[in-house]
This record gives C-alpha cells, structure tokens and sequence, in this order.
C-alpha cells in the first residue's frame, strides 16, 4: 500500500533516518520504472531485474547519506543513478551478490510488473486487418528490429515515411485490440 | 492520477527500439521514471511488440516479406520451405510438421510498375484474397510471398493461382506474373479434409 507522499517528503523521510517504511514505498514505486529502463537498455529479464536491484539500493544508500540535496529531483537523480548502472553493467556484472549480502534478499524481492499476453487470435486478426505496407513494417519492425534504412529500401520509401507508416499501423494495432491510444 | 502529458504509443514504441534521439529519449526517460501511467503503456507496446514478433516466428502471418525476414528467420533456426514457380508455370507442393515458415517465390520484371498487388484464386477462378500495394524491390526481380503455415498445414490438397499485376503512373494494369501453386496435403489431419 502506498504511503501517499510525494517523491520529496519520501526523500526526506528516508533521509532523516532508518525508515524501513518510507525505503519500502520508494522500492514499490520506483522498481517498476526502473525495471522498464533496464528492460530497454539490457534487453535481457534476468539482466533488468539485476539492474532495478543495483539502481534501488544505490539510490537507497544515496537517500540515507543526504545526496540528494534537491529531494524533489529525486526522478532525475534515479536516472542518473540508471545511466550510470547501465554503464557500470556492462563493464562489470559481479556487484550483485556482494549487495545481497549487504541488503538482504527480503527488500530486494523481484519486482515484476507483467507486459500483457495479447490474444493470439485477435493479434493475428489485428495484423493481417492492416495494409500491405503496414504489416511489412511491423513485422520488419518487431521481429527483426530493422527501423530505417533496410525497411525504407524494402519499401521503396523515406525513412522519415516508414516512422509515419510505423506509428499509423500501432495506432491501428492497438485501436483493433482494444487499447486505447 | 491521470497523466497531464502522455506520451503517445507510438513514441513509445519508438523509444523501445531506440530510434529516438538523444534527447527526446532523455525526455520520455525522464517521463517515465516518474509517470506509471505511461510506463504502462509502455509495457503494452512492448506486448504488442513480443505478441508481432510471436506471431512472424510462427510463420503465420500471410505477407510479402523481405530476404532479410527470410535470413533473419533462417538464422533463428526457423525451417523456411520455398517454392519458385516460373512466371507463368506451375510448382507441386507441400508442407510439412517440421516447416516453419512458408513462402511463394514469384520471379516477375517489376521496373515499370508503380503499385504491385497480389491477387490469390482458386482452380474455379474465384478471387480468395487481394492484397493491395504490396512492398516490393523494382531492382529485386521477385516478389517472396508469404502464405500462413497455420493455414498450408491444415489446408487439403488443392490448387492456388497467384497473380501479380502492376499499375503504371497512368493507373493502367497489367499481369506481370501468374504462378499456380498446387498443393498436395501431406500432414495427417481431419475427416472433414
């Protein structure tokens, strides 16, 4: 359950002391977002939950020692602390079980907000409704993650035209499945 | 709480295959360590994505595709069956359970069209589907037809006629290739087949 205070009062909370309460609502809160930044530098499940553990607790360790001088700047402090993460990752993956010494497992427990299942069925349908053009492309898209030049050859188009057609056909998709845009 | 400025879909799925800027990247990054509401439509892009991504590994998308779809999907091991009828000839055909992918090779010159649709028919003649503006390579010389495994793997044995007929800057048709594709059903399946 969330405490319902801001990024600030929690900064402050947390800096003014031990404050297991207010470090468990900055994990609850942050650990998804963090994870999501992982999951699109890293590409990797295991790899993103890794590195929401590693931002978290040097977040935590900042928060405790009053780094963070501007409480309210506490999202771009967090990137930061992401980039930084992302960079240290790929130099050197070994810091995680010397933090799990350190931290304990309970307060680092996987957070794992889920990315939805869609309906095969409905998807297929949802695809094929599309235009030539824009199936080609959404399927160039996210199967083999060619976004540019490969994709505009293919088409016999700009590049600037297959990011138009791009965002028209998920626009479309999820308008067919049901999501609102 | 409601976001006040969401970020659309489609630059999230921008931002998901990192084709966005620098600093609009630093922006949406920015934005959604501190919105869950748009990190949840991030996660529903990124379904979106994986469920497309599914679905092309299944082979049963029907499309035109790219060689590097075909490559890309021979890479990942898929098995990629392909017939290359001659314009104007016939091939014989099946799929088998160990197939992955399914593709129709139609060799056609494509220099002088400006749009290129695909017509599909059966042996009575009767249009089965018409795919309209089709990606395709003027300089490549052929068209890869996709047609769904799903559906060769529990079609019966029968014959399709595949047409590609180009359009030229004055909207005049023309046949550039008539390919007839007779399968024969090889797999196992229903009664009713």
């Amino acid at each position: 359950m969330g405490t319902g205070l801001n990024d600030g009062e929690l900064v402050r909370q947390i800096g003014s002391g031990t404050n297991r309460q207010a470090e468990a609502e900055l994990f609850r809160r942050m650990a998804p977002r963090i994870r999501l930044y992982g999951l699109r530098h890293l590409r990797n499940e295991q790899a993103a939950e890794d590195f929401t553990q590693q931002v978290l607790i040097t977040t935590i360790e900042a928060l405790r020692a009053g780094s963070l001088r501007e409480p309210e700047k506490l999202v771009s402090f967090v990137l930061g602390t992401c980039r930084m993460t992302v960079l240290d990752l790929r130099r050197n993956a070994q810091r995680k079980e010397r933090l799990l010494e350190q931290f304990g497992t309970d307060l680092l427990a996987p957070v794992q907000p889920p990315v939805p299942c869609l309906d095969r069925d409905q998807l297929t349908r949802c695809v094929q409704s599309l235009t030539e053009r824009e199936r080609a492309v959404i399927v160039m898209t996210f199967y083999d993650e060619q976004t540019g030049a490969d994709v505009a050859s293919f088409l016999g188009v700009s590049e600037a035209n297959v990011r138009v057609i791009r965002h028209r056909a998920i626009h479309q998709l999820r308008d067919c499945m049901g999501v609102a845009v | 709480m409601s976001c006040p400025n969401p970020i659309d879909a489609a630059v999230l799925a921008d931002y998901w295959l990192g084709v966005l800027a620098s600093r609009e990247e630093e922006s949406v990054e920015e934005h959604l360590l501190g919105c869950d509401e748009c990190g949840s439509r991030l996660r529903e892009v990124m379904g979106l994505a994986e469920g497309v991504r599914k679905l092309a590994r299944e082979g049963s998308l029907r499309m035109v595709v790219s060689d590097e779809f075909l490559k890309r999907a021979a890479e990942e091991g898929l098995r990629v069956r392909e017939y290359a009828p001659p314009a104007g000839g016939s091939v014989q055909c099946t799929v088998t359970t160990e197939d992955d992918i399914l593709i129709g090779r139609l060799a056609a010159n494509l220099n002088a069209a400006k749009r290129v649709d695909l017509r599909i028919f059966d042996e009575r003649g009767i249009e089965q589907v018409r795919m309209t503006d089709i990606p395709f390579n003027s300089a490549a010389g052929d068209v890869a037809f996709q047609q769904s495994i799903t559906y060769a793997k529990a079609s019966p044995s029968e014959t399709l006629i595949a047409r590609l007929v180009g359009f030229d800057d004055e909207g005049r048709e023309r046949l550039l290739g008539e390919y007839t594709f007779n399968h024969t059903r090889s797999l196992p399946g229903p009664g009713a087949w």
